[in-house]
């Protein structure tokens, strides 16, 4: 079964397009990485896909059902790390990954053994300071706690390893391989296409505004293979995002 | 010195008030009339500086009516500039400065000059100008004494206002130092009536108090403005010291910033008051009620406005209560109970989603029907502005001279619940309709909209003047005997907040996109 369908998915806001006519397939058991330059379009997406948008046209399908903004059976199945975070500034961590437990109805031993966990094991367990007085890496640790608190069967990450130290994307990753080991899908916003390279089994690549230009299987770069578009070689996902979005050359003499 | 990176700066300042005004639609044509009133307010005042100067040659005591008018503006700037945050909010902080070219004494110098340059305390300027211009105009002063002495004054009041903003600062880092603060705004705010009549009867203290006064920046500046002599001279010297004084002495406030109470590591508590109040909503809506509570109660400005709404209420009380009949506390208390249930909560109650910035926009990921986080919010202020009524009613039974009547506190509860339901449904078309990013942490300061000022300000006035139209023009509405009309006002207002809230749901619905733009501060 596909963990996410897209089907012709536009978005505008008035008359400015923010995504054209996209269409997608995320197979279950996927780490997914949804890339593109800013403003193409990629959080807008995951807005339409998590029901924080009202999409303009189009279908969106998240494992099998239809997603509405009221899809309150389909919400409970997935977990969402918004670019912004979402955070409640004058909260303290545990307090609001408590909050966002039993808003997905955990049970409240659940509740408390989780965030136990969760606060331990992101070395968020400074009580001191509310989410206000964090860094910037420690409320991206906060936010990725609260998209994975109740064990979602979908993964939306937007962003996720910007900010965040090593150590912490390290541990991160190691939980979401698990996590897709599991039968599970993670879908990844990125701009490190190193790490989306190293994570991603498959990818998807789009423009502005919104547009697909490339998706397809990018395991073969693991093993020292190459993606072959245009009956051009790559041997990395950096050139072929380059040689897709149009690689820039400015030239500012004086710098 | 870098001027031109300066001028830069305080360009910049400028720049930014345009960009927030171009930003919302129509706000331009609103900036331009603004501005345009600005100038002739500013041609009024001076006109009025005038006018006071005429005044005071015409009654003879020019230097004492240019004293009163000199202190009391100075005083007004000071109020104003630290209360409603005036020309303070401009002032860029000092790691904002440092990514610029500018070495510590230049960056002290952009921000101060940013702070002054603003329209706020021209408006000042101009009326002490007209004072001056006035009084040389008539022949009673030097227009180059007078002038100096209005620029010097200027510089004085606006170093006495970062001042006392600063040691607001460092008193709201210290444990106590909240109530401190408010129990000084009270006194300040009654001791005109209550020094008034006091000071009448001792007439040889009104010169006691008045002596040191002497030695003021405005007492200065009216001595430079009557005086083209030595005695002139020494107002100038007056004022000159205190700037060198207030500048030196925010130069030492500024390097040794307030330290921000730090906290041990808390043990975490699972079960709090707000999750136990909360449950009573059910176990669907608790958690989203015990967060709106929390949310709430950690706001500084919430938790002023509730403490402050008791004393405040009960001194409106005693104080609008007069000239109203034998039972004119009583009648009084049928406005001010209402008002009470509303003013600790209004600042969310009108703008409820306005101070949550990017978390939003979790409410919508959240396995729920989205509305259900306008209502929680809505019953979070219903819950701690319900709350006020056996609080109001407790305070009335102490403290009104009345023998003990079961029909006043059910009246005052019919009042107190219909102000409840009323203000907090038009609370939610204000919160829908005319949102706005506000600062959560920030203790004074007016950050509503326009629809959210017009609200609070109407509703508490309403509030307050209903009873004593009423009692101007239907007496037997506001006595004992007709607490029986009273008991039909809570339902009809009850009614009205469940409409409100069943019509909201859809709205809320189709408008989350661009209340999402405005308290994420896209628009």
């Amino acid at each position: 079964m596909d963990a996410i369908r897209i089907t012709n998915l536009v978005k505008r806001y008035g008359s400015k397009p923010a995504v054209e006519n996209l269409s997608l397939v995320v197979p279950a058991g996927t780490m997914f990485g949804f890339l593109g330059p800013n403003g193409s379009g990629k959080s807008t997406t995951i807005g339409c896909t998590t029901g924080l948008l009202d999409v303009t046209a189009g279908e969106i399908e998240i494992m099998g059902k239809r997603m509405t903004p009221d899809s309150a059976d389909i919400k409970r199945r997935i977990g969402v790390m918004p670019e912004t975070l979402g955070l409640f500034e004058p909260l303290y961590a545990h307090e609001f990954l408590a909050f966002v437990g039993r808003m997905f109805g955990l049970a409240e031993t659940v509740v408390r053994d989780r965030v136990s966990e969760l606060l331990e094991a992101l070395e968020l367990t400074d009580n001191s300071k509310t989410l206000s007085e964090y860094s910037t890496g420690m409320r991206k640790r906060v936010a990725f706690a609260a998209a994975v608190i109740h064990s979602p069967e979908v993964l939306f990450l937007d962003e996720p390893f910007e900010s965040i130290d090593p150590a912490g994307v390290s541990l991160m990753k190691q939980w979401l391989r698990r996590f897709t080991e599991q039968g599970r899908t993670v879908f990844i916003t990125s701009h490190v296409l190193e790490t989306v390279e190293r994570v991603c089994q498959e990818v998807a690549i789009v423009t502005k505004p919104g547009k697909l230009v490339w998706q397809g299987d990018i395991r073969t770069l693991a093993n020292d293979g190459v993606l072959e578009f245009d009956g051009q070689k790559f041997d990395a996902l950096e050139p072929l995002f380059l040689h897709l979005t149009g690689e820039r050359s400015a030239d500012l003499k004086w710098l | 010195m870098n001027p031109v990176t300066i001028g830069h700066l305080v360009r910049l300042r400028y720049q930014l008030l345009w960009a927030k005004t171009r930003s919302r639609n129509g706000r331009i044509a609103l900036f331009l009339a603004g501005y345009l009133l600005l100038v002739l307010l500013i041609s009024l005042l001076a006109s009025g500086g005038f006018g006071a100067a005429l005044l005071a040659v015409r009654s003879g005591r020019a230097e004492k009516v240019a004293q009163a008018v000199l202190a009391g503006l100075f005083v007004e700037g000071v109020l104003a500039a630290n209360i409603l945050g005036f020309g303070m909010n401009a002032v860029f902080a000092d790691t904002e400065l440092r990514r610029y070219p500018l070495n510590a004494r230049e960056r002290e110098m952009a921000r101060h000059l940013t702070g002054i340059l603003d329209p706020f305390w021209f408006l000042f300027l101009a009326l002490e100008l007209g004072l001056a211009l006035g009084l040389y105009g008539i022949g009673k002063g030097s227009f180059w004494f007078g002038f100096i002495g209005v620029l010097l004054l200027f510089v004085s009041n606006y170093l006495v206002a970062r001042v006392v903003g600063l040691f607001i600062d460092h008193l709201m880092q210290r444990k106590g130092g909240a109530p401190l603060l408010l129990l000084f705004i009270m006194m300040l705010g009654i001791a005109p009536s209550t020094l008034g009549p006091w000071l009448a009867k001792h007439p040889e203290w009104v010169t006691a108090i008045t002596q040191p006064l002497r030695y003021t920046p405005p007492f200065g500046a009216a001595a430079a403005m009557i005086h083209p002599d030595m005695v002139g001279v020494y107002g100038l010297g007056i004022i000159l010291t205190w700037i060198v004084g207030l500048g030196a002495l925010l130069s030492w406030m500024e390097k040794h910033p307030p330290r921000a109470h730090v906290a041990e590591n808390v043990k975490i508590v699972w079960d709090t008051p707000f999750d136990r109040v909360a449950a009573l909503f059910g176990p669907r809506m608790a958690p989203l009620v015990a967060h709106w509570l929390r949310f709430y109660a950690r706001n500084p400005r919430m938790r002023t406005l509730f403490l402050m709404s008791v004393p405040l209420l009960a001194f409106l009380t005693f104080q609008s209560g007069r000239r109203m009949g034998p039972q004119s506390v009583f009648v009084a208390a049928l406005g001010t109970v209402p008002v009470a249930t509303f003013l600790g909560t209004s600042r969310f109650s009108v703008n409820q989603f306005g101070y949550v910035g990017g978390g939003f926009r979790r409410f919508f990921l959240f396995p729920m029907e989205a509305v259900a986080n306008l209502r929680a919010g809505s019953y979070a202020s219903l819950t701690y502005g319900g709350s006020m009524i056996p609080v109001a009613l407790v305070a009335f039974t102490l403290l009104s001279p009345y023998t003990f009547d079961i029909r006043m506190p059910l009246m005052l509860i019919c009042t107190g619940l219909t102000g409840l339901f009323v203000l907090n449904a038009l609370g939610i078309w204000v919160t829908l309709y005319n949102p706005r990013k506000g600062n959560y942490n920030s203790n004074f300061g007016n950050d509503l909209s326009l629809g959210g000022n017009i609200l609070l300000i109407g509703g508490v006035m309403c509030a307050l003047m209903l009873p004593r139209l009423a009692y101007r023009f239907q007496p037997w509405v506001v006595a004992p005997q007709a607490w029986w009309v009273y008991l039909m006002l809570p339902p009809l207002a009850f009614a009205f907040y469940l409409v409100t809230m069943r019509m909201a749901g859809p709205i809320f619905i189709s408008r989350r996109e661009y209340l999402l733009a405005v308290v994420e501060g896209r628009l």
